[in-house]
């Protein structure tokens, strides 16, 4: 009856009052811990500030104290160094350019062979090598038909200058080969009739061509043999009409 | 036209995917222009293989010009097939010029004085690859146009890609044939094996990317440094270790994309090693155990593992090695370590 709907009501006053009481606990909780993290955070902030500081101080030879001139220091210590950077770059730069450079690894190094043809730069070619117990070739990005194998059989382990010396002497002529093929696709198409058969080495090429540039016909027919692996010109031509 | 021949080039057409099929008879160029464009390649492959054959018969096609087509076909799907790599052997350091038609000539000699019965046909393409098919025969049956073994031979490297037929008794005649016609001594296969032929051709000719450590500045690419929390707050605890595992995939992996294997076998053939309070440490014969590692593109996923967190960085060598051995079939044995496949000589 009316009693116990009374005291339906009262119960859930009651209910409703707890759960209000837990979230205003809940919410001053909530606060206090963002008030705490907020402190934390300034905390942080300044013990950072502390340690630029000091890291400054130490760079800047100077006592305690801050302001500008830890920051002159600084500026030219930074110069110094990146002067430094630019010079070791350029040097290296440079050893590259000579077309054999090199880098210790702790197995032993890994030579960068760099190949250029009359002024023009065509790549390089690496060689990893172990030292320990013997020269031996760890690792290459020389093409398969370069003949690695029988130049490291004849030269390594005993002399490594000169197996580096006359590989370096047959990727240069290959690559020279190369080029020239490619050029003279290039440059003197309307010359040639089709294209320039090749092989691998690039140490025979046939094309036919003609000395006009003009007509359609190309009644010569040249075939081009390169005798020697570590030379990039011909030993032999042979012409027919 | 013989009919084996029109049956051939009718389904050699049927196998080629239909926008694909004009730019395929026109890289064969054995119909004109003008009766390519008689047929409707819009139609069903069915009609259009007939209608193909049926120009082909007006043009009197023989078993040579049935296949070049099929050499194209391969040449643009060599997924289709499995190759498997061979390397051959010579003493000796005469460089040779490498005659393409002294190399042709002996090949079918070679081949055909042990076999009458065979098609050898050969194309070249432009980057040096001589591609070469071979159907078998027997002694007494014509050749099987549909038995067929491809290969694909890079002049003067030591290199042979096959893709041998479903008769294996052919296989060390083809292999003698090629040593003889490129002046070699012996051949070996080489325990690498996949269905992409220009990834194995990129692990044998070193054309994928290999790291190696030199101080000349390659230009770096630059790596999207899009952090994906700007909040300061949330410091990344395994920051460091997460750079030194990217790092270290990096230089055994290197930047470029990896050549494509579907596998990795190797087979064990090492003792029981076990806890010693266990007694099984006493049985001396060793423990046999095929582990094969498969994969639709199985380096890439290699190279995914650590950087993933699905396996420590840096890589057991067994796995790592596999482009830079040019194997992907290991034998492991007793503490002697990984044991290379045996020469065969003919």
């Amino acid at each position: 009856g009316v009693l116990a709907h009374l005291e339906a009501l009262e119960a859930r006053a009651h209910a409703l009052a707890l759960r209000q009481e837990a979230a205003e606990q809940h919410e001053e909780e909530l606060a206090g811990l963002r008030a705490k993290a907020q402190e934390l955070r300034l905390r942080r902030d300044r013990l950072r500030a502390q340690v630029e500081l000091q890291q400054q101080q130490l760079l800047g030879n100077e006592g305690v104290a801050p302001s500008a001139e830890p920051d002159a220091a600084q500026r030219s210590a930074r110069a110094v160094l990146e002067w430094k950077t630019r010079s070791v770059q350029d040097l290296l730069q440079l050893f590259y350019l000579t077309g054999l450079s090199g880098k210790r690894t702790k197995h032993g190094a890994c030579f960068c062979l760099s190949t250029a043809y009359e002024g023009t730069y065509l790549g390089c070619f690496y060689v990893d090598v172990t030292v320990r117990p013997q020269v031996r070739i760890r690792r290459h990005s020389v093409p398969a038909f370069i003949p690695l194998q029988q130049l490291a059989a004849r030269h390594l382990p005993a002399d490594l200058k000169r197996f580096l010396s006359v590989l370096s002497d047959h990727l240069n002529a290959y690559v020279g080969r190369r080029y020239q093929a490619d050029q003279l696709q290039e440059r003197f198409s309307s010359h040639l009739g089709g294209t320039v058969q090749r092989n691998s080495l690039c140490n025979v090429l046939a094309f036919s061509y003609n000395t006009s540039g003009r007509s359609e016909s190309f009644p010569f027919s040249a075939r081009l043999l390169y005798g020697d692996p570590c030379r990039s010109l011909p030993t032999e031509a042979v012409v027919l009409c | 036209m013989d009919e084996i021949v029109a049956e051939y080039i009718r389904r050699t057409v049927l196998k080629i995917p239909r926008h694909e099929i004009k730019t395929m008879l026109q890289t064969w160029g054995f119909l004109s222009e003008a009766q390519l464009q008689t047929v409707n390649f819009h139609q069903t492959k069915d009609s259009v293989s007939r209608e193909v054959v049926q120009l082909c018969k007006d043009n009197s096609a023989d078993i040579k010009q049935a296949a070049l087509l099929d050499i194209i076909y391969n040449h643009v799907y060599p997924n289709k097939r499995i190759w498997s790599v061979y390397q051959m052997n010579k003493s000796g350091e005469e460089t040779d010029f490498f005659d393409l038609r002294d190399f042709k000539k002996k090949f079918k000699r070679r081949l055909q004085t042990a076999l009458k019965n065979v098609t050898i046909n050969f194309k070249e393409y432009e980057d040096n690859a001589i591609w070469i098919r071979i159907a078998w025969g027997t002694p007494y049956k014509k050749p099987n146009q549909y038995k067929t073994s491809y290969v694909v031979y890079h002049s003067q490297t030591p290199y042979v890609f096959i893709s041998a037929s479903v008769i294996r008794s052919t296989l060390p005649l083809l292999c003698q044939a090629l040593v003889v016609a490129s002046n070699y001594h012996d051949i070996r296969e080489m325990e690498l094996r996949s269905h992409c032929l220009n990834s194995l051709k990129d692990i044998v000719f070193k054309r994928y990317s290999q790291t190696f450590q030199t101080y000349y500045p390659r230009p770096l690419q630059e790596r999207n440094v899009t952090s994906e929390n700007v909040d300061l707050r949330i410091i990344q605890e395994n920051k460091n270790e997460k750079e030194r595992i990217l790092r270290v995939n990096r230089e055994v992996f290197g930047d470029g994309p990896q050549p494509k294997l579907e596998f990795a076998q190797y087979k064990l053939e090492t003792t029981f090693k076990s806890n010693p309070s266990l007694d099984v440490s006493d049985i001396k014969e060793p423990f046999r155990c095929l582990v094969k590692f498969s994969s639709p593109h199985l380096l890439e996923s290699l190279k995914s593992l650590a950087p993933a967190g699905l396996a420590d960085a840096p890589l057991s060598p067994l796995l790592t090695c596999i482009p830079q051995k040019a194997r992907n079939y290991f034998k492991i044995r007793e503490r002697k370590g990984i044991f290379p496949g045996s020469f065969v000589s003919p």
